[in-house]
């Protein structure tokens, strides 16, 4: 852990109900998350001199300033910080790197990361949504969304490794057997799902069937940092970050040598991750790993180091992953079924946050001390990961 | 002729060259001047030793399948009708990798590493799109 991450700590979170649509505006999501986040910390409004991210009051009134400066109009306070991250699904869980570096070098004090995602307006938090086809020449006249990238890494895996359609269900089964314990996913009340289930689903991009992807919904999520001075006098144990490292290695998959490993040659993020943390995937007792298709976990625990290169499908089917096994992963129930609103990183780091606190729940992993998040960005091409651990 | 109501290539300056060549049914890349390395997608400098300076060089439009998908859910309506259709991530012999849908094969068929050869449709007066074929 480097000398300037000592110096902060993640001292609240909060998630909104997560649903198809909520039938509200984003502006009202936001402030709710905003003040959810801060009532966790035990901080107010007055608190904050930093935020990060995304701000969907840009949209409202006459839609002008930077987004520090329209939260201080808004929240009548004043901040020294405003930052973005711009990669879409990772923005927010990036977003708390940008939050860490402004504290650890002083130039804020407490920092909001938010995401808040309901229609209309303000939706995703930068970035292409990959959904649709319109403006890029090499793919839109071929009827290729970028979605579509996750069915060619998914046959190209199953053809360099034999990894099985059964085993990608198997990464959407276990992650709904989560959400079931899990009272705001938004499969909570879905019941189970089975292998036969998800293979039976219709398909939607060749070899990923409906169940294989993620749904499309709204919900948004807040975490507060602060210095590790503060954090002593909060309410909850302190959340420190031992390791955080990024990989960027193309654009688009023309480029990549390989698209069975992402994270650089070889998990590069989590290599320097787990480095800077001074731990190994041996020391992890829970983590959350990008879901958006059922392959993504797949590629990301053996790009981790979790398992073997190729090994991704039979560790998920041998029930490692699972609630009870050797490395838990996405116990809230991934982007799959708990959510996949806007930019779904920050679910990733709420959970982890709650599971170190011990407030997960049934479906909390005992004595969970060190958790770790990896993400992936919208085409895969970019990469970070994440080791958080309790005080 | 009916319209064509799917979404045509949007060339710009860097990229012109390369839909002019499908047009005229011939596989482009670029290829540096200073080292010999074939890119594509275009790009204005070469990212292994940074030159500026290229050629547009002829590929022979064989190669095989790397990987694919089939679509079976349209990402656009004018795609609608089409589905479900093969996209595949092709590696030309020289070693550069293009997507594109196959076409001439019933979509069960599609297999990694299946032998492909570009093939060309002129989709009106204007513009023509490479796609690719079993060789
Ligand atoms: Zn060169």
């Amino acid at each position: 852990m480097s000398d300037a991450l000592k110096k902060v700590a993640i001292v609240g979170v909060y998630e909104s109900a997560q649903a198809r649509r909520l039938n509200r505006t984003p502006e009202d999501l936001y402030k709710e998350i905003v003040l959810g986040a801060l009532n966790d910390a035990g901080l107010t409004i007055k608190d904050v001199d930093g935020v990060v991210g995304g701000n969907p009051l840009l949209n409202e009134g006459e839609g002008r300033g930077m987004p520090g400066s329209v939260f201080a109009e808004y929240f009548g306070t004043e901040l020294r910080y405003s930052g973005q991250a711009l990669t879409a699904t990772q923005a927010p869980a990036l977003g708390i790197l940008h939050a860490m570096e402004a504290v650890a070098t002083g130039r804020a004090s407490t920092v909001l990361v938010a995401m808040a995602a309901a229609t209309p307006g303000f939706g995703v938090a930068g970035g292409d949504s990959g959904q649709s086809v319109s403006g890029d020449q090499w793919l839109s006249p071929f009827g290729l969304a970028r979605v579509g990238y996750y069915g060619m890494f998914a046959h190209r895996h199953m053809h360099e490794y034999g990894t099985t359609p059964e085993q990608l269900a198997r990464v959407a089964v276990n992650h709904r057997k989560h959400a079931l314990l899990n009272p705001n996913a938004i499969m909570h009340d879905r019941g189970p799902i089975t292998v036969s289930d998800v293979l039976g689903s219709r398909m939607i991009y060749d070899p990923l069937h409906l169940l294989d992807c993620s749904p499309v919904n709204e919900g948004g999520g807040a975490i507060i940092v602060t210095t590790e001075e503060r954090a002593r006098s909060l309410k909850h144990p302190a959340i420190r970050v031992l390791g955080f490292a990024e990989c960027y290695s193309a654009v688009d998959i023309f480029h990549l040598p390989s698209i069975t490993a992402f994270d650089g040659n070889g998990g590069q993020s989590g290599r320097d991750a787990f480095a800077m943390a001074g731990v190994t995937p041996n020391d992890i007792d829970v983590a959350q790993i990008s879901d958006h298709f059922s392959i993504s976990p797949i590629i990301e625990l053996e790009d981790l180091g979790f398992c073997k290169k190729g090994e991704g499908g039979a560790f998920v089917e041998s029930g490692a992953v699972e609630l009870g096994g050797k490395m838990p992963i996405n116990t809230n129930g991934g982007y799959l079924s708990h959510s996949h609103a806007g930019s779904p990183g920050i679910f990733d780091i709420i959970e982890l946050v709650r599971q170190l606190r011990g407030e997960a729940g049934e479906r909390q992993v005992p004595n969970a001390r060190i958790g770790l998040h990896h993400g992936v960005g919208a085409t895969y091409i970019s990469a970070q990961t994440a080791i958080l651990a309790r005080d | 002729m009916s319209e064509y109501q799917k979404p045509l290539p949007t060339p710009t300056e860097l990229t012109q060259p390369f839909w002019d060549g499908v047009r005229e049914e011939k596989l482009l890349v670029q290829k540096c001047s200073g080292c010999g390395t074939l890119r594509h997608i275009p790009k204005p400098w070469c990212a292994n030793c940074l030159s500026d300076d290229y050629t547009w060089s002829q590929l022979s439009g064989k190669g095989e399948v790397y990987s694919y998908t089939i679509m079976h859910r349209a990402p656009a309506t004018s795609f609608q009708t089409e589905i479900p259709y093969a996209v595949a991530l092709v590696e030309l012999e020289e070693g550069v990798r293009m997507i594109s849908n196959l076409v001439g094969v019933p979509i069960e068929d599609v297999k990694i590493g299946m032998p492909v050869k570009v093939v060309y449709e002129h989709v009106n007066d204007e513009a023509a799109l490479f796609k690719f074929a079993p060789a």
